[in-house]
């Protein structure tokens, strides 16, 4: 007991002393991210307002291309041993560096970790510690086209009738027009893996030792996903294209996306609706996406490490990740964001958000394994040869099953 | 009948024949001219236009401000700035020592030439991604990162730039050389008064493509810098993509917009290239 308090007050100590080390001189710290032009003004906007309260510190945001550039330079500058202060990461690129990481969570109050809605703290802990911390979240929901679909699909059985039912070959020239559905199983394996998480599934066992996907439980998910493959487009572009050309009816993708399908619906002459997805056989969760923030120890001084601590502080504020959920279609990461007057309002005039953000609060994010990347290729591949008709749900699981053992060693 | 004169049917012949042959012509540019007119079309669409189905070929309504909404995304002048000065630096410096290197192994003789050439070669074979790692460790330590010595000097010498050069270099015959040294020529001015000119093809065959390479270069940019007041045309581009969705009608803006250099310089050098292409053999 007393040595936990002693833990406690040294703790306090630390993060007074931090923000005294903040408020005394100038310091100016790099923030990599890879937000494009939509969102680049809000995050500018979001920053301009922290170094107006924090007149010392100055922030050098720095856009570094897509995910995957911004992941090659993080390991560079890991290894040449010039990080920047802060970065958006993913969960599974923390895995292997999360030595070097200087831990948000020891530096936040009991009431700021318990604020960040539970599925996320757990994506964000790492040897029980919360070491990164939510950024910008998306949510997998149901998009569908209100003429066609009036009632959105409830549950899997429904989901794959109303699919059947609308697959149609209006000109009877032998190739289908309009499908039910559609999957990007090369980009987007995280379909699969909703399916999977909807049965009680997994990639693996909760400590990592087994490969479990290709057990029963995702051979359902996989059988499921392959008897919609009939009433499915299968591409490898953005299903906003095939939406506005009038050949899906319905499509299961992330919340970020709903600007581009929004546009899409409008330019085809449709209104758009937007559902939860459908209900599995065990739950109704979809995968949440999109990075979290890390501040990096190496290389650094404390007044940075500080200064960073403190945007990513800054960040989780109800007021900013609203503003920058309502700004660029992410979803809050904080209990508080959601109970909040401004997202209450928010939700209540924009019809889409509800099932966005009932969505959101039960949602389940990526393993933490340091694999992943590669892991989630290997799904992709199989998923996509599956829905292809290339391979039976059962061999494209055993491939995949194979492939990811070789990654756990 | 005189055969210095041509038939009537001779003539219709030979007319039919260019009337197919510039019908071909003229579908093959136009094939080849698609992707552009798509471009500086979707440029100028609204954003609803883009996607549709069936295509629209012609905007409705011409959005001119797609060029000032795209070039304020990101600051293009200086990108344009720093395009420009790499490009221009890295060709004529990479020109100059594969220049240099190419007539050594293509007309000197000296201990192991076949073997460091052969070395050389091989180094062509190393993937550059995976040199990406050691070569940014490698330039943070040399203290470039962010600086435009790292966008130019470690481009100031290419393989290809060299093996390109020395085969056409061979193809000039040793007896020039030979009369030259007789007369009295040294060698760096035989060089750049008689090997030189008469290279000129595969000399503006290898400044274009490094003009082209540097002018497009994204990754290696994105990489060694991190403000934006050193990034390049490309890296502005790829503003405009996400994981979730494209601007295209502002992207296709700002590519009209970083093509036009390009097609210019391409307008004034495009004689000696296709020539020097064609004589060095490279598809």
């Amino acid at each position: 007991m007393r040595s936990t308090r002693f833990c406690v007050l040294g703790l306090m100590v630390v993060f007074l002393f931090g923000l005294v080390a903040v408020a005394e001189g100038p310091v100016t710290i790099t923030f990599w991210h890879a937000m494009s032009s939509r969102h680049q003004p809000n995050l500018q906007k979001l920053v301009d307002d922290f170094m107006a309260e924090y007149p010392n510190v100055t922030v050098e945001l720095s856009y570094q291309g897509g995910y995957g550039d911004l992941q090659q330079k993080i390991n560079a500058a890991v290894v040449a041993g010039n990080p920047p202060t802060i970065a958006q990461v993913y969960e599974n690129w923390v895995t292997p560096i999360v030595d070097i990481l200087y831990p948000v969570g020891l530096h936040m109050t009991e009431e700021e970790k318990g604020d960040i809605i539970d599925g996320l703290v757990r994506s964000n802990t790492y040897n029980g510690v919360l070491t990164t911390v939510p950024f910008n979240k998306s949510i997998m929901v149901l998009y569908y086209r209100k003429d066609l679909v009036p009632i959105p699909p409830t549950d899997w059985q429904e989901y794959l009738d109303m699919s059947k039912e609308l697959t149609v070959d209006s000109d009877g020239d032998g190739t289908i027009d309009q499908f039910g559905t559609g999957f990007r199983p090369a980009a987007n394996p995280e379909l699969f893996l909703n399916f999977l998480e909807e049965t009680g599934g997994s990639i693996l066992s909760e400590d990592w030792s087994k490969v479990t996907i290709n057990n029963s439980k995702g051979l359902q998910a996989m059988e499921y996903a392959a008897s919609l493959a009939p009433y499915s487009l299968i591409t490898s572009e953005y299903m906003s294209n095939a939406f506005q050309a009038n050949q899906v009816c319905m499509f299961i993708d992330t919340s970020a996306g709903y600007y581009y399908n929004n546009q899409a619906a409008e330019a085809a002459g449709c209104e758009m609706g937007v559902a939860r997805v459908p209900m599995g056989p065990v739950n109704q969760k979809s995968m949440i996406q999109g990075t979290n923030l890390a501040v990096f120890d190496k290389n650094q001084t404390q007044a940075q490490k500080d200064a960073g601590v403190l945007l990513a502080r800054f960040l989780l504020r109800a007021e900013n990740t609203v503003y920058w959920a309502e700004k660029g279609g992410y979803q809050p990461v904080t209990k508080s964001a959601y109970e909040s007057e401004e997202w209450e309002n928010w939700v209540a005039t924009h019809e889409y958000q509800q099932a966005m953000s009932a969505q959101m609060l039960d949602g389940f994010s990526q393993i933490l394994h340091p694999n992943y990347g590669d892991m989630r290729y290997v799904i992709a591949t199989a998923f996509e040869e599956v829905m292809l008709a290339e391979a039976t749900p059962l061999e494209g699981l055993a491939s995949a099953a194979l492939e990811i053992e070789d990654l756990l060693e | 009948m005189n055969s210095g004169y041509l038939t009537k049917e001779s003539l219709l012949r030979q007319h039919t024949y260019r009337l197919i042959l510039y019908l071909l012509l003229f579908a093959g540019c136009a094939i080849m001219l698609l992707p552009f007119f798509w471009m500086v079309m979707t440029s100028l669409k609204e954003e609803s236009e883009v996607l549709r189905m069936p295509p629209q070929w012609i905007p409705k309504n011409w959005q001119w401000r797609n060029y000032l909404r795209a070039w304020n995304v990101a600051p293009f002048g200086r990108y344009f700035f720093n395009s420009f000065v790499i490009a221009i630096t890295t060709t004529i410096g990479e020109v100059a020592t594969c220049i240099l290197a190419a007539y050594a192994f293509a007309k000197m003789r000296f201990f192991g030439k076949n073997v460091i050439f052969a070395i050389l070669l091989g180094t062509l074979m190393i993937p550059g991604e995976m040199l990406l790692i050691p070569n940014y460790v490698t330039i943070t330590r040399l203290g470039w990162y962010n600086r435009y010595e790292a966008l130019i000097i470690p481009w100031l010498a290419s393989v290809f730039g060299i093996f390109l050069l020395r085969q056409f270099f061979r193809s000039i015959p040793d007896e020039l050389q030979d009369a030259a040294r007789i007369d009295g020529c040294s060698r760096i001015r035989f060089l750049w008064q008689i090997v030189a000119p008469l290279s000129k093809p595969a000399i503006m065959t290898v400044a274009l493509l490094k003009f082209l390479g540097s002018w497009n270069a994204f990754l290696w940019v994105l990489i060694m810098t991190s403000s934006e007041s050193m990034r390049t045309v490309p890296v502005g581009l790829s503003l405009f993509s996400s994981e979730v969705g494209t601007a295209y009608e502002q992207l296709m803006a700002a590519s009209v917009l970083a093509i036009i250099p390009v097609l210019i310089l391409f307008l004034f050098t495009q004689k000696q290239f296709i020539e020097g292409v064609a004589r060095t053999g490279i598809k």
